[in-house]
């Protein structure tokens, strides 16, 4: 594909995640019932488990481009790890933040130690720390080579997360949907939150296709200036 | 005679209205269901406020990242215009 093709699919799949996460804001507050128990703060849910997905998403696919990238050595590879791991970082950024605004209603504190939420946050560091280590060597190849170590480290961190609520003693809730023996949530909610997985994972692909042309154009560029000189 | 009976009898029937009432209250802590008031000052604006500040958030946090990827790709162009 094109660096022009990228930038027209990101800017169709971008516009098609915008007017998606209008539609699911009209679902969050105008047709999904209620959840007994909670009341209306059970609604976050909706916007910070796609979150959650899509920072997931973004680390195994920055992973999987970076063991490519180790293997072949083609620089393409290294800039679609870059971008999925900003693109990460943004919805890494949004679980951390809209988690805790739910606990402190229905669990009377914004932050508390427990596996899930501390594994997160070390998720929200490998992102940081991919794009640190990328920057951090004076020899731009070699700071690619130990990011892409990061990234595949860091994608471990994935199944500790989804496991750590059932593995150890945990405040936060179990799984809903990705268990055994199937999701346990009402027809409305289910597909409430399945439209905002999509939404979400479509937002970060539209964005991750355009955020991927700005490296292509920069590393054009760059050749450019460097046969100039 | 009358007006004699009615004082005593009125402030005998407030004491019995205010027993029925204590007990009742009583009964109703006894069995953890909140009075009227207390129920009514448990219900607050605050999840709405959390919910309506997540809900900015997503559109803040992505808009700021479609603005800084903007931003970038218009400074990439300047410098291949120069």
């Amino acid at each position: 594909m094109t660096t022009a093709g990228m930038r027209r699919g990101g800017v169709v799949l971008t516009v098609l995640g915008l007017a998606g996460l209008i539609a699911l804001y009209w679902m969050c507050f105008f047709w999904v019932s209620t959840e007994v128990n909670q009341g209306v703060i059970q609604r976050i849910f909706y916007v910070h488990v796609p979150a959650a997905w899509t920072s997931f998403l973004a680390i195994g696919f920055a992973a999987l481009a970076s063991g490519m990238y180790l293997w072949l050595r083609d620089d393409r590879l290294d800039r679609a790890a870059l971008c999925a791991i900003e693109g990460g970082l943004v919805f890494a950024t949004l679980v951390l933040t809209t988690g805790p605004l739910w606990g402190k209603i229905a669990w009377g504190t914004y932050w508390t130690w427990e596996p899930r939420l501390t594994l997160t946050l070390l998720l929200w560091f490998i992102f940081v720390g991919y794009i640190m280590v990328r920057n951090s060597t004076e020899d731009p190849d070699k700071g690619k080579r130990f990011a892409a170590v990061v990234a595949i480290i860091g994608a471990l961190d994935i199944p500790f997360i989804h496991l750590s609520v059932v593995w150890f003693r945990s405040l936060h809730p179990e799984p809903v949907v990705a268990k055994p023996d199937g999701p346990t949530l009402p027809g409305d909610m289910l597909a409430t939150l399945l439209f905002g997985v999509l939404v979400f994972s479509l937002l970060f692909f539209g964005l991750f296709l355009f955020r991927y042309a700005v490296e292509a154009l920069r590393a054009e560029a760059d050749l450019r200036a460097r046969s100039a000189a | 005679m009358m007006m004699k009976n009615i004082v005593p009898r009125s402030l005998m029937l407030s004491l019995a209205g205010l027993a029925v009432t204590a007990a009742v209250t009583l009964a109703q802590e006894a069995a953890g269901v909140p009075p009227q008031a207390s129920r009514l000052a448990e219900q607050n604006l605050r999840p709405y406020w959390h919910v309506f500040a997540a809900y900015a958030l997503v559109i803040v946090v992505i808009g700021g990242w479609v603005i800084s990827i903007a931003r970038r790709l218009r400074a990439i162009e300047d410098r291949s215009v120069e």
